[in-house]
């Protein structure tokens, strides 16, 4: 589903790069956690998937596809596939949670009917049901990044990708919003977290890749947030 | 939807930035009522060249029935005509001439005046001149031509046309570059006013638009909502330039200087619409241009 092949990225006026000759497989279904001390390319690595950069050097494949080849006016087909939630949630501050997801199929052109099955339907299934009409600051932390999640989802892409999702919320919480991804992930898609937290990692014990100065120094089926003999 | 989608996002960017899209029309506005004159002004002087001629003519008025020039007795005689042509040929000032029957005079006038004032004319074939038209070499050597002309019997007068033109040319000349010389600083600053209100739309709306990048929405569907905010400020200010235009033909033109200068045929609603065509292609492209390269800076699509 994903495939790095010897990817190098360097940011243009930065000594070193960000990454260097990562070659990283993730299959179809996967859950992958990144993980790393900071600055050590876990958002490059994702962002790579997105296609907001084109890699230095490498390829850099997604559903089969060598995206760093693809045109600029294809790569909203490729994000239209492709789930993103981030650590500060993105959401629209003017729009009710209900705008807020529909938003994400209004812009891409869903029909009508469909946005309207769509949209509760996703809302429940991360657990706002009844809450469709608050605006995002009337809504904890977690129930925001809820929003965010079903924003993500409402177009049941193929892959997920979450940014340090659970990095402003409490432990609890975020429990809650690891829970969301996993049933996410159970639903085929393949999901990708970016995360410091060691704790969540140790109790999912989900594949690993770990980063070291743009450098894949582990990748651990099974694995936990620190080094394991 | 979708096109409920863009108008909502018009009609909101329309309403936001209201003082810089009122900068905008307004600069457009004078500057496309500037650019409309000096179009305007340049119909103007085709119109009166076409009926006087350019600066390097002279016209020699031969005699008919009614004239009252000494060399005059009557109508003008074949002998006379040749004789006025032959010395016309010989003469080496003259680089060109052709003559004028009464007919094509009766003719050119009843063409180059609206209906309504022609029909006040009293004028009839039989009432005009036959002329001589002659363009000269140099139109600063004009004297030794006129003097051989001027006393020849069977010319009734003899028209310099540098003597009556060069004022009014230069004036309508002046007005000319003077409108668009104006125009075009006020062109440049329109350009600027637009740029600046697309960064402060993208700067606006940067949260939305970031979002719709991530999730997959295309560079058109991004920019289309700049794209329309452009087209609407240039068409309100094409409109107000259209009614501006409208309002000096109709004040200046037709109820002012045609009374009060009957001389001189006047620009009528077929140079208003060529001039309006230009107006109404030029203000689209000020916006829309700027716009297009904008929109791929600032919002990356
Ligand atoms: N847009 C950019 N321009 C220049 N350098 C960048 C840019 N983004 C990231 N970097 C650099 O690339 C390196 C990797 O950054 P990246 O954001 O991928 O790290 P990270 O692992 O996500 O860190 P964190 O855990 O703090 O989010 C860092 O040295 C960073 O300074
Ligand atoms: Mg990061």
């Amino acid at each position: 589903m994903i495939r790095f092949e010897k990817v190098t990225k360097a940011y243009p006026g930065q000594a070193r790069s960000a990454l260097e000759q990562v070659s990283v497989d993730v299959e179809k279904g996967e859950f992958v956690f990144l993980v790393g001390a900071s600055g050590s390319g876990k958002s490059t690595f994702l962002r790579l998937i997105l296609r907001e950069y084109r890699p230095s050097s490498g390829r850099v494949y997604v559903a089969g596809k060598e995206i760093n080849r693809l045109a600029g006016w294809k790569v909203p087909r490729l994000r239209r596939q492709i789930g993103t939630v981030f650590q500060d949630f993105r959401l629209l501050q003017n729009k009710t949670v209900t705008e807020n997801v529909a938003f994400a199929l209004q812009v891409i052109g869903k029909p009508k009917a469909q946005v309207e099955s769509l949209v509760p339907e996703t809302l429940e299934m991360v657990g706002l049901e009844g809450k469709g009409d608050r605006l995002p600051d009337e809504l904890s932390g977690g129930e925001q990044q809820r929003v965010a999640i079903a924003r993500a989802f409402v177009n049941r892409p193929m892959i997920l990708i979450a940014d340090e999702p659970t990095g402003n919320l409490d432990p609890n919480t975020s429990v809650g919003i690891m829970k969301l991804l996993d049933r996410i992930n159970r639903t085929g898609t393949t999901v990708l977290m970016a995360t410091h937290d060691a704790g969540i990692v140790d109790q999912m014990r989900k594949r690993v890749i770990e980063l070291e100065d743009g450098h894949v120094v582990r990748d651990q089926a099974r694995g936990i947030y620190g080094y394991q003999n | 939807m979708q096109l409920r989608y863009v108008l909502s996002e018009l009609r909101q960017g329309l309403r936001r930035n209201l003082s810089m899209h009122l900068a905008v029309i307004l600069t457009l506005f004078v500057s496309l009522t500037l650019v409309g004159l000096g179009l305007l002004l340049n119909s103007q002087a085709q119109r009166a060249e076409e009926h006087w001629g350019s600066q390097l003519q002279i016209t020699v008025f031969l005699c008919n029935e009614t004239a009252t020039s000494p060399n005059c007795t009557g109508e003008v005689t074949p002998a006379q005509k040749d004789a006025i042509i032959n010395v016309v040929q010989e003469n080496p000032e003259v680089a060109d001439f052709h003559t004028e029957s009464k007919k094509e005079a009766f003719e050119k006038t009843k063409e180059l005046f609206s209906e309504e004032y022609f029909a006040r004319l009293p004028t009839s074939p039989s009432s005009m001149k036959e002329s001589v038209w002659i363009e000269l070499e140099n139109a600063e050597r004009y004297q030794g031509i006129r003097s051989a002309v001027e006393g020849l019997d069977g010319v009734s007068n003899v028209r310099d046309q540098r003597a009556v033109l060069k004022p009014i040319y230069a004036a309508i000349d002046a007005l000319k570059f003077g409108a668009i010389g104006i125009a075009a600083f006020l062109i440049f600053a329109a350009l600027l006013l637009v740029a600046n209100t697309i960064r402060l739309a993208a700067f606006a709306r940067r949260r939305e638009i970031g979002i719709m990048r991530l999730v997959g929405a295309s560079s058109l569907y991004i920019s289309l909502p700049f794209l329309l905010e452009a087209l609407v400020t240039a068409l309100v200010g094409v409109v107000l330039a259209g009614g501006a235009l409208a309002a000096f033909m109709y004040f200046g033109v037709a109820e002012g200087m045609q009374g009060q200068i009957n001389f001189m045929p006047w620009i009528g609603l077929p140079e208003y619409l060529a001039a309006l065509g230009a107006v109404a292609l030029l203000g689209p492209l000020l916006t829309i241009f700027p716009t297009l390269v904008l929109t791929r800076k600032y919002l990356k699509v």
